[in-house]
């Protein structure tokens, strides 16, 4: 099918976006937690897969070359977003915030939960990260990617990205905490 | 705990040490309970998300879904078919008021020359043994044709003339 639509078959096309779009969607949404931004950033993704159908080479799966691209996308918007944005808030959390001072103590915090109800709880206290936190943490636990992969994409050093995937660890294991003495 | 040292923890955990330094990173955290409370901590949080991203599913129907898509490649493959034919941008650009100009100018001159031109036409034609003069008076709305024959029988006998007057029908006056 990847190659009828890499011929120009736009029905092709069609039936992989149709079979995929789930999965797009969900990293998009992981990483800017807004439903409508992740649809349209989902959607471009598609166009610009599309336009580059002729470079896809099939070293990796094509599921694994779109869900690149749309990581690509959403950095870039994250980008412009921050530009646009007061940073204070986010520049206390890039010293580590509380969580810096805060001593190990919640070896398991997700200790006894369901599958189900870990993964809401997941989900919420990713919510609740600042974009770069969730960002890096993204591409590292659901991506997969190297600290040097990350630093790539995310246009700054390995350092910046280990201290980010660091805090943004430290702050899911308090938030899971928390969550888990709410419940 | 210094920061870089929390670091390479962290680093130890996610396998991006080398193989020498892991090693001695290993046997460290082995010995500092706190250095191990951390590794713990980021262990767990590492292992309870995995495969855990939420399954997103999209809202909308899948046409709706590809309608957009598909409007969006054919709007950009138009764009980029005229991106490909500078010339047709350039002929939008300087062209086309260039040609509006042009047939502006054509116009007047038109109108010019019609207001200009003489109220008389005279076309001459000749062919073997006959020639033909036509004069055209537009004000009088009258056409006058002369014919002479010059055919060496002609030649013998005295020319031929014919004035017709044309433009008023029903009138047609032969003179010989």
């Amino acid at each position: 099918m990847v190659r009828m639509a890499q011929k120009g078959d736009l029905t092709s096309f069609e039936e992989l976006v149709a079979r995929h779009r789930d999965k797009i969607y969900a990293r998009a949404y992981s990483m800017m937690r807004h439903e409508e931004e992740a649809l349209d950033l989902s959607q471009d993704a598609w166009v610009k897969g599309w336009q580059r159908l002729g470079q896809f080479q099939g070293d990796s799966s094509f599921i694994t070359w779109m869900t690149r691209i749309v990581i690509n996308l959403c950095l870039d918007q994250l980008r412009k977003q921050k530009r646009q944005r007061a940073e204070s808030i986010e520049a206390m959390e890039e010293d580590g915030g509380v969580e810096r001072q805060m001593p190990a103590d919640n070896p398991n915090p997700t200790a006894g939960l369901e599958r189900v109800e870990l993964r809401e709880r997941i989900d919420r206290a990713l919510a609740q990260l600042s974009h770069e936190h969730r960002t890096v943490l993204v591409l590292h636990e659901f991506e997969e990617l190297e600290y040097k992969e990350i630093a790539a994409r995310m246009k700054c050093s390995i350092g910046t990205v280990m201290s980010r995937l660091f805090y943004a660890r430290r702050r899911m294991a308090s938030l899971l905490a928390g969550l888990r003495r709410e419940g | 705990m210094k920061h870089e040292l929390e670091l390479k923890v962290q680093a130890w955990l996610d396998g991006e040490l080398p193989d020498h330094e892991a090693r001695r990173m290993g046997e460290w955290i082995a010995r500092d309970s706190e250095a191990a409370a951390l590794a713990a901590e980021l262990g767990c949080v590492r292992q309870a998300m995995f495969g855990q991203e939420a399954a997103g599913t999209v809202g909308e129907s899948r046409e709706f879904y590809w309608s957009k898509i598909q409007g969006q490649i054919q709007r950009e493959a138009g764009v980029r078919r005229t991106e490909g034919r500078p010339w047709a941008a350039r002929w939008r650009k300087y062209m086309a008021p260039l040609a509006g100009v042009a047939a502006l100018a054509c116009v007047l001159v038109m109108a010019v020359m019609r207001s200009e031109s003489p109220t008389f036409d005279e076309i001459s034609s000749t062919g073997e043994g006959m020639e033909a003069v036509t004069f055209h008076d537009q004000s009088a709305q009258m056409t006058v044709v002369w014919l002479q024959d010059n055919s060496p029988v002609a030649a013998i006998q005295p020319a031929q003339k014919n004035i017709r007057f044309e433009d008023e029908p029903g009138t047609v006056i032969d003179l010989q």
